[in-house]
């Protein structure tokens, strides 16, 4: 195998999924926590309409920062998100052949799916699946998804992230996160070391509490006034904000545990309503991604 | 004799759930054979699985069930004639309909029956009506749902194999109709392979890199385990819940031998080992000295030929014990006794404040506790205080299954007496039925304290289980203290459940009036429960029979219970419990025990009065030193006299004093086997007492 770069590995499995009828999907430009929160997901596994795409998706957890120094954990790292909706009945063959495809030959190495369920108090969304483990090291997470907002889905979607840098770290035979290439002979250390030392000093250190929690109650404010508006597109970004909010609050250590369960239910009420005016706005519109696989 | 072979092929199914969906599988085919007919239903089924295929092969099978005679009941005779003895419309229905004729109708009973002939059904037909339900019906854990979403099930179902005797027999599972094909391992050959057999199956499927049979899996597993650990100077760790794991986790077993950095072996054995355990499902390899820095990982490949999964699970391994010394280091700077204060900010649970509220609760009951057990208290109360501060560790926000032995851990390391550390460490013990017990005295009392804290605030706040709703895990508390309690109760920690129920509704501050009965008879249903388990397996009647006599001692309980156990069988226990039971029936309502001498009016009541002093004193101290076998049978020679008595004497004669005064007596002559039980609730067929 050659020299197995971040990006040659983002480059490897956007084609694979491409080749396989997904659209390539861009990251969401606001800061989530997970491929999950993208629209891509949350909004598109609800309804009727068929879904098939792939993105990465920087996910930014300030609980999760090390300052860097830390060689696995990182505030903020990449995933590689693939959304199939119905979930086909080959879809674990399909993955597979993605692990394949990125040069794995898999009758050389322990390939194993071992129950792992997840679970979003925050979006009110729960799924079903396994963690991925490639020679005993969680690769992917992959998850049938049951419910999101509150709603039971039906179809079900497969859901399938790749942990980007513990798949490179792994293949390239790296102990450090930071010594993996990224591409074009960058290094993933001297690109990115820098944030992470910075934003863990941020958000663990720095980040203005009053101002926060202020920013939460305004950003939640906005988002129920654009579901009064019935915008539930608008209204689901600043909810993802409250999100992000919370999450900076809670690695600031500013959430007592009572509030813990107040903010995340707070969060929870908006992506539940948002869930459900999306699936309205949907149906209001014929559901148009049904009508345009049946014309394709 | 007929064969029959099932293969549902799905995709990975948790390993933890296969064998209770076996087991189920197992005795549904039972019943299936029964119906079917075969001599020795359990005999011929053989029920396996992998991590992806549910499997069954049933062999010696009848063809079809043999014919019989039935008997089919019509409408009652009344109505099957009219006044002048004609069959009525209801009667010829009836006839018609069983195809019999008038002359066919049996002469006995009060409703028209007649004989009808059942050809019996084709062994095939059965399964194939009942092999659906059996896997469609399967009820597990969590279900989910996948693709359209019409279908709820473990995991999605992709293909049915259902061969009778070499041919395809068809059948329909969750919309997938059946067949004769399924597929090898996943990534070593994931070929589709045909069978015909289910010998033809198992040779073809070891040739896809599949073992079928999960003890066979586990055999090559376990040899090579020794193999691995020999080469590391050592022996595989004995844990039967990894083996358990494993048998599910791969179709092709193969096993490896890692290596974490020696750095970690300074962490405490039980990080270690929880994590590699636990986490890693990884078998430690120990040798004389201990814990070794090598380990087994499972994988499902018979080798690894480039070191693949070697250099993963070390990976994996030492990049999560780098984490845990991280967590080490970090914990080991503040001592436990500096961590109280966090616990305030920690909630146990809203109605019932934080943990530094609960440690003043466990803290005040482990005190009481000791007054009443009239010991030191210093040691309980120093482990009470500190057994929750590891709640606010690193250690265990990482890792919460090491709740209390983290603590107890740092006890020891900061030099605590061995008492106190080990009480912490031991104090959410024991976690079910076949756990141990605190190790010492000290121990008992906080996990007594501990847990009667737990039940009696989530009465207090109502929150008392449901259902199969148990959210605050009472019944496990509960069970366990009545665990401890029969273990100890008798020298060591002489205290009964009413009294610790007591200390805890005061340490509450109170609580409403139903919290006490509600929370006795909570526990009356856990000590019957235990009481039932194969650990001590009494039947039911005895246990009801000695808990109505009282249970405030747990272990004087179980002597009791012994002692009817062994009463029961002997042929003098049928006086027993005729004189029990004429006493009960005959002095109802009535109380008292004290008898006028002077109101005693015929011989036979003096007699029986003077024997029941003697043989009651005697009982009396029997009872005292718990040798209650010798009492019931004290008691036992007491039945000639009593029947003497109620062949002479009446006992319900018009003058109130005297007939109160012979029910008064009679109670005192029931007294003294009412302290061991209540023998009328033992229920005996009586014929089994015959000579």
């Amino acid at each position: 195998m050659s020299r197995l770069s971040f990006q040659s590995l983002i480059l490897s499995l956007q084609k694979f999924w491409a080749d396989r009828g997904c659209m390539l999907e861009t990251p969401m430009d606001l800061e989530v926590g997970a491929g999950t929160m993208h629209p891509s997901t949350f909004l598109r596994v609800l309804g009727p309409e068929p879904w098939n795409a792939g993105y990465v998706q920087p996910s930014r957890r300030p609980a999760d920062g090390r300052y860097g120094d830390n060689p696995f954990r990182l505030g903020k790292h990449y995933q590689f998100q693939v959304i199939l909706k119905p979930s086909p009945l080959n879809v674990q063959e399909l993955y597979l052949d993605s692990l394949r495809a990125i040069g794995l030959d898999l009758t050389r190495h322990d390939i194993r799916f071992e129950e792992d369920n997840w679970e979003s108090p925050t979006l009110g969304a729960w799924g079903v699946g396994w963690q991925i483990l490639l020679d005993g090291m969680e690769i992917t997470q992959f998850t049938y998804f049951q419910q999101a907002g509150g709603i039971d889905l039906a179809p079900i979607s497969a859901e399938i992230t790749y942990g980007l840098e513990r798949l490179t770290m792994f293949l390239s035979r790296q102990s450090s996160v930071f010594d993996i290439e990224w591409g074009g002979g960058f290094g993933y250390g001297p690109v990115r070391q820098q944030d992470e030392r910075e934003f863990s000093k941020y958000y663990f250190e720095v980040a203005d509490i009053k101002l926060h929690w202020d920013l939460l109650n305004a950003y939640e404010k906005e988002a129920k006034h654009c579901l009064d508006e019935k915008l539930v597109l608008p209204a689901y970004e600043w909810t993802l904000k409250c999100s992000h909010m919370f999450n900076t609050l809670d690695a600031r250590g500013a959430v007592s545990v009572t509030e813990r369960v107040a903010v995340i239910k707070r969060v929870r009420d908006l992506a539940v309503r948002c869930a459900a005016q999306y699936l309205e706005s949907r149906e209001e519109l014929g559901f148009p991604l049904l009508k345009q696989v049946s014309n394709g | 004799m007929a064969e029959y072979f099932f293969e549902l092929l799905t995709e990975e199914i948790p390993a933890s759930m296969l064998d209770a969906a076996l087991a189920t599988i197992h005795s549904a085919l039972e019943k299936t054979i029964a119906e079917i007919g075969a001599a020795k239903p359990a005999a011929g089924i053989h029920v396996t699985a992998t991590p992806r295929r549910l499997i069954f092969f049933l062999s010696n099978l009848p063809e079809k069930q043999s014919d019989r005679e039935e008997i089919v009941k019509g409408p009652p005779k009344k109505a099957a004639y009219d006044a002048e003895g004609k069959p009525t419309k209801a009667l010829d229905g009836f006839l018609k309909k069983n195809n019999a004729s008038i002359d066919d109708v049996l002469a006995d009973g009060d409703y028209i029956q007649v004989k009808r002939n059942v050809t019996g059904r084709a062994a095939k037909d059965i399964l194939a009506e009942r092999v659906p339900q059996i896997i469609e019906g399967l009820r597990w854990p969590k279900m989910m749902r996948w693709g359209a979403g019409e279908h709820s099930y473990i995991r999605p179902i992709h293909s049915v194999i259902s061969v009778f005797d070499g041919a395809h027999l068809p059948i329909r599972i969750f919309g997938v109709d059946s067949g004769t094909t399924t597929v090898g391992h996943r990534t070593l050959a994931p070929q589709q392979i045909s069978v015909t057999s289910y010998n033809d199956y198992l040779t073809k499927l070891e040739l896809g890199r599949v073992i079928i049979d999960a003890v066979r899996r586990r055999h090559v597993m376990a040899e090579r385990a020794l193999v691995l650990a020999k080469q590391a100077q050592g022996t595989p760790s004995d844990d039967a819940t990894i083996w358990a794991q494993w048998q599910y986790l791969t179709e092709y077993p193969g096993l490896v031998r890692a290596e974490f950095r020696d750095e970690y072996l300074a962490l405490p054995e039980e990080v270690l080992v929880t994590v590699m355990r636990v986490h890693q499902k990884q078998l430690p390899i120990r040798n004389a000295k201990g814990l070794t820095n090598s380990f087994i990982a499972v994988l499902d490949n018979e080798a690894d030929p480039d070191g693949n999964a070697a250099y993963g699970n070390s990976f994996v391994t030492n990049a999560r014990f780098a984490d845990a010394k991280f967590f080490y280091d970090v914990d080991r700077k503040v001592p436990l006794a500096d961590r109280i204060d966090q616990l305030s900010h920690l909630q146990f649970h809203e109605k019932l404040g934080n943990y530094a509220d609960k440690t003043l609760r466990i803290e005040q009951i482990a005190i009481d506790i000791c007054a009443t057990l009239n010991c030191d208290s210093t040691e309980a109360r120093k482990a009470a205080n500190l057994c929750k501060t590891d709640l606010v560790t690193e250690m265990v926000k990482e890792f919460t299954e090491l709740q209390g032995k983290v603590g107890g851990i740092y006890a020891r390391e900061e030099g605590l007496p061995e008492n106190v550390w080990q009480a912490i460490y031991d104090h959410y013990l024991p976690a079910n039925l076949d756990d141990t017990l605190p190790r010492s005295v000290t121990g008992a009392i906080v996990s007594l304290a501990d847990k009667i804290d737990t039940l009696v605030g989530f009465f207090k706040i109502g929150a008392k289980p449901t259902g199969s709703k148990d959210p605050f895990a009472l019944r496990r508390a509960a069970q366990g203290i009545v665990q401890i309690l029969l273990n100890r109760d008798k020298r060591e920690v002489k205290i009964g459940i009413e009294q610790l129920v007591d200390f805890g509704i005061a340490r509450h501050g109170g609580a409403p009036e139903n919290v006490k009965p509600d929370l006795l008879a909570f526990f009356a249903e856990r000590v019957r429960t235990l009481l039932e388990t194969s650990a001590y397996n009494f039947a039911y009647d005895e246990i009801a029979a000695a808990m109505e006599a009282g249970w405030s001692s747990l272990t004087d309980l179980v002597n009791r219970i012994d002692a009817l156990k062994v009463m029961r069988d002997e042929t003098n226990f049928l006086s027993i419990l005729d004189s029990a039971k004429r006493i009960a029936n005959i002095t109802a309502g009535h109380d008292s025990t004290s008898v006028n001498l002077g109101k005693l009016e015929n011989e036979a009541e003096r007699r029986l009065n003077e024997l029941a002093d003697a043989v009651g004193d005697q009982i009396q101290e029997l009872i005292s030193g718990r040798h209650y076998i010798d009492a019931l049978r004290s008691f036992a020679a007491l039945a000639p006299e009593l029947e003497k008595f109620f062949d002479d004497v009446m006992v319900n004669v018009d003058d109130e004093a005297v007939r109160k005064n012979r029910m008064s007596l009679l109670r005192k002559v029931g007294s003294s086997v009412a302290k061991i039980a209540d023998v009328t609730k033992i229920v005996v067929d009586r014929s089994e007492y015959r000579e």
